[in-house]
């Protein structure tokens, strides 16, 4: 089999040696033949004419035995390769669009997949993802009502030491923002966990150890692991920084283990939980409880086995029994990325859609204009094998050529798209390209090309060699590509509608999110966080109101103040007034140094705003916003009155305007303001410095960052931003979201306008005669432009129609990612269908304006 | 012609050019030759077309083939039984023998 092969693939290097050969021996044969009947009697001329006859047609002969053993069918495909090569060569634009086409079409789609695949399907890369859950009790209340809080202390000991249910079992309170102080203070993301955290995950240290039960007591010395990147970042991954001491938030803590790279990437430190005096037996004290399933353990079954246990540990109390509710970590995971997903899936369908529409539009044109081409090779005596076969290797040149571009577009976007991607990616999930999605993309669109490649072929039975030779076929173009052509067209202009509707309603709900007055003027003050490295309340109390002090005498600052939070975002600190018989009202308390309202364009309402006099005399006041005056008050004025919050009793002085304090999609929310330190609080948070600077001030930031950095303690600067800033942050997601989808809408309606262009030049191309008739009859040059356009529209008109309908049923998908706009808003529908129409006709346009520039004369003498 | 007639004289052909081989090696010409004493039904239609069945033959591994001298000093190409093509030959002789013996059998009765 191999040598036979082999001398196959001798054949095809040496054809003409192998022809020679085979030839020399028939000539023998004959010659043989010639000689023995000469010496039967016949004269040297009839011996060699009578073996000659007798022998049959050499030179047929002689192709039957080449073909045995010659080159066979890798000849053939050679010379098809070769011959496709040259076609793809003369037809540079052709190629160009067809093969970029297909490489959008499988690009785009097999790198979009593979960052949703990552977000969605494998978001939790652990072992065993399916056993891993959230752990909540939920406790039955007088009332008839359920709290779900998180589990105490002892809770999660008792589950940890029956084992009957979780392997293993962990508290996760969360991630912090600390000052790390390694020689050089930066702040840091501090993740604090308890013993056993990291065996939910299945994770051990790359080096040293994991928290014992013994790093969370309270009073014993800090420990900590370092993130992997962080260790390698920082130190270099310098393995002598086992046991060495840094400072977390001012405590010296000791390097006791680093984690394997990638998991969680982004934490820097990790911290034993709690550390410090808790109530153990309180349900609800906000740090969330994690667990993995024993194997083979439903979740079901758990909850009862753990409501069980918890039951009867209530009853010991004499408590109202509570149950246990357990949720899936990766259903929590994807939660809500449901519409994102299904939107960015239907609009890479539609595009690789639209991409194999165009790719089979092409290539039926260029099918048509073939067909003269097909008729007379079959006419000298190519098999249809043959044929199809010339065609299959055209459609598989360019399928490859494709994918391949493909494939090369898909690696190079993938990072840009992970940047742009308006799905929250789990931290600790690498996008790589995913297999199983290339090869669905690349076999959608390879076969694609190789059936509407093979049409021409397949259509040949019907064509006669007579009708395609005496060129009637051209009279009016063929039939059939004609007719499909337009098919193809409306079905473009229908996917394209789909997107742009799509993309147009993301637009104008991001329009109305940014343009939201969300009560304040984030354009006109800059925000400055600064911490001291001593975290010790007294360093901080005297701290920011020098800085405040000072930042005021800077001749830009028209005024400065400062609050406990950000203008958006941040953690809130709940507190509750209590209006004699009336169910406590939540309020968010915030401590802010005077000025601050002034600086961030908060309007006064009524009385006063607060002043230093108020710090200074330590009195109780406080300024309250409207939504807390009309919850608490109601209509009478509380300018004077007393605010009964918690335990104390502060006076309102004044009423400040409300506002959207964690960006516009949020509601207002009911505020409290202290003046700083007029609140005793065990937790005292950093301040962010407020500042409205006078005019422009171009170098405000570096000042305000000498000014923070000179007054006294050794701080930390955090980061200079403007209000509007905040702002911009607030909408990444759904700026993201404009921008993806608008993205993808472009390269949607670029690909319907390369389809549209090519399909009206290949029409024109095609009826050049007909045309050049027409002009030579005296139709009118305009007219004619018009013919061809017109040819266009109708499937265009269809395609609109079509798509309108298609973006009413498709854009309920994204409903709920718009804000305060419907999926049926009329403005971006027509927005969409006019951009569409105009870019298509356009696309029709030009190329049927080559036909008017036909010379009837040379038209007609084609060929 | 219809195609299963070709292909028994293809059949045909092949098993008689590898009887001829069974006793050695041959150039083209003899081949034909001896096929003629045999029959004159199997290279009635031309003499030639014997040679694309030895490719065929050859490229299947039932002939090997080279380029020697004949007895009158000529060069011509000799074609050989391989192993392969005894053993084609040995199955192909037995299954001609079932179905005469098939043949007579009912002929006969």
């Amino acid at each position: 089999m191999i040598r036979h092969a082999l001398a196959r693939l001798r054949a095809l290097v040496r054809r003409d040696a192998i022809a020679g050969e085979i030839r020399e021996e028939l000539q023998i044969h004959v010659a043989m033949r010639a000689e023995d009947l000469e010496r039967q009697g016949l004269s040297p001329v009839d011996a060699r004419r009578q073996a000659a006859r007798r022998f049959g047609n050499l030179s047929v002969i002689q192709d039957r035995g080449y073909d045995v053993r010659g080159g066979g069918i890798m000849e053939t495909i050679v010379q098809d390769l070769r011959y496709s090569l040259r076609l793809f060569a003369a037809q540079r634009a052709f190629s160009v669009v067809a093969v970029l086409t297909l490489a959008i079409g499988v690009g785009l789609s097999t790198a979009l997949f593979s960052v949703i695949h990552a977000a969605v399907i494998r978001p939790l890369p652990y072992a065993a993802p399916e056993q891993l859950v959230r752990v909540d009790v939920q406790v039955p209340q007088t009332g008839g009502d359920i709290f779900r809080l998180a589990p105490s202390l002892v809770d999660v000991r008792t589950w940890r030491e029956d084992q009957r249910v979780f392997r293993h079992v962990a508290v996760d309170r969360g991630e912090y923002n600390l000052i790390v102080d390694t020689g050089e203070a930066e702040r840091l993301t501090v993740h604090r966990v308890s013993e056993g955290f990291f065996d939910v995950f299945d994770v051990r240290p790359f080096r040293g150890r994991a928290f014992t039960a013994e790093d969370t007591r309270p009073g014993t010395p800090l420990v900590v692991l370092l993130g992997h990147s962080y260790w390698r970042a920082r130190f270099g991954a310098d393995e002598t920084m086992l046991g060495r001491q840094i400072r977390v938030a001012g405590e010296s803590a000791t390097i006791v283990g680093i984690l394997p790279a990638g998991f969680h990437p982004l934490v820097s430190v990790w911290q034993p939980y709690p550390r410090e005096i808790v109530p153990e037996t309180i349900r609800g004290s906000g740090a969330p409880v994690i667990a993995r399933l024993q194997p083979g353990l439903s979740r079901d079954l758990a909850e009862k086995n753990l409501s069980q246990i918890v039951g009867a540990f209530d009853a010991a109390q004499g408590k109202n029994a509570a149950t246990v509710r357990l949720d899936s970590l990766y259903e929590e995971t994807v939660a809500g990325t449901g519409p994102m997903v299904g939107t960015l899936s239907g609009a890479v369908a539609a595009i690789l859609l639209i991409a194999c529409v165009n790719v089979a539009g092409l290539l039926l044109a260029r099918g048509a204009t073939r067909q003269r081409e097909l008729a007379i090779r079959a006419s000298i005596g190519a098999g249809r094998t043959r044929l199809v076969r010339q065609l299959l290797t055209e459609s598989v040149v360019l399928a490859a050529a494709g994918g391949l571009a493909g494939v090369l577009l898909a690696w190079v976007t993938l990072d840009a798209l992970v940047a742009i991607v308006p799905l929250s990616l789990p931290a600790n999930v690498s996008v790589s390209l995913n297999i199983q999605v290339l090869i669905f993309a690349a076999v959608v669109a390879c076969s694609t090309s190789l059936i509407f490649g093979l049409v021409p072929a397949l259509r040949l039975s019907g064509v006669t060699v007579s009708t395609a030779l005496s060129g009637a076929d051209r009279r009016s173009g063929a039939a059939l590509p004609r007719r499909s052509g337009q098919w193809l067209i409306a079905a473009e202009v229908a996917l394209g509608v789909v997107l742009l509707a799509g993309a147009g309603l993301m637009i104008r709900s991001f329009a109305r999110l940014v343009s939201v007055n969300l009560g304040y003027e984030p354009e006109s003050f800059l925000t400055l966080q600064v911490a001291p490295l001593d975290p010790s309340p007294a360093v901080a109390a005297q701290y920011y109101p020098a800085l405040v002090a000072a930042i005021r005498q800077l001749p830009d600052v028209e005024v400065a103040g400062a609050s406990d939070q950000l203008p958006i975002g941040g953690r809130r600190r709940a507190g509750f007034v209590k209006v004699a018989d009336q169910p406590p009202i939540r309020i968010d308390e915030r401590e802010v140094l005077p000025g601050f309202f002034e600086a961030i364009g908060l309007p006064l309402k009524q009385g006063r705003f607060l002043t230093d006099a108020d710090l200074a005399a330590g009195k109780s006041v406080v300024v309250i916003n409207e939504m807390t005056a009309r919850k608490v008050f109601g209509t009478v004025s509380p300018v004077g009155r007393l605010l009964p919050v918690e335990d104390r009793q502060p006076e309102v002085v004044g009423v400040v305007g409300d506002f959207l304090q964690d960006g516009a999609r949020s509601p207002v929310r009911a505020n409290v303001y202290f003046p700083y330190a007029g609140m005793d609080s065990t937790e005292r948070r950093p301040l962010v410095v407020f500042v409205r600077p006078r005019g422009a001030a171009p170098g405000l930031p570096v000042r305000l960052r000498e000014v923070a950095q000179g007054i006294g303690p050794r701080v930390l600067v955090d980061r200079i931003w403007s209000g509007a800033d905040f702002v911009s942050e607030s909408v990444t997601v759904p700026r993201r979201r404009m921008v993806l989808l608008g993205l993808l809408a472009g390269v949607g309606l670029l690909l319907t306008v390369v389809g549209i262009f090519s399909m009206t030049a290949y029409a024109v191309a095609r009826r050049t005669r007909e045309i050049g008739v027409r002009i030579a009859f005296g139709a009118d040059k305009p007219d004619v432009v018009r013919a061809m356009v017109h040819d266009a529209i109708w499937p265009m008109a269809l395609g609109l129609v079509a798509g309108a309908g298609g973006a009413f049923f498709a854009t309920r998908v994204i409903a709920s990612l718009l804000f305060q706009t419907t999926p049926h808003d009329p403005l971006a529908l027509a927005a969409a269908l006019g951009t569409l129409a105009i870019s298509a006709i356009v696309a029709a346009w030009i190329p049927a304006r080559r036909a008017a520039l036909v010379d009837p004369v040379v038209a007609l003498r084609a060929d | 012609m219809s195609k299963t007639n070709s292909d028994q004289l293809h059949g045909t052909l092949d098993m008689l050019v590898l009887k001829v081989l069974e006793d050695g090696p041959l150039h083209g010409y003899a081949i034909a030759l001896r096929l003629e004493r045999v029959s004159k039904q199997v290279l009635q239609v031309e003499e030639g077309s014997l040679y694309p069945a030895l490719y065929r033959m050859e490229s299947r591994g039932w002939l090997s083939s080279e380029w020697s001298a004949t007895d009158t000093g000529r060069r011509a190409r000799f074609y050989r039984l391989t192993r392969r093509g005894r053993a084609q030959l040995a199955a192909e002789r037995e299954s001609w023998l079932r179905l005469t013996l098939a043949v007579q059998a009912v002929m006969r009765s």
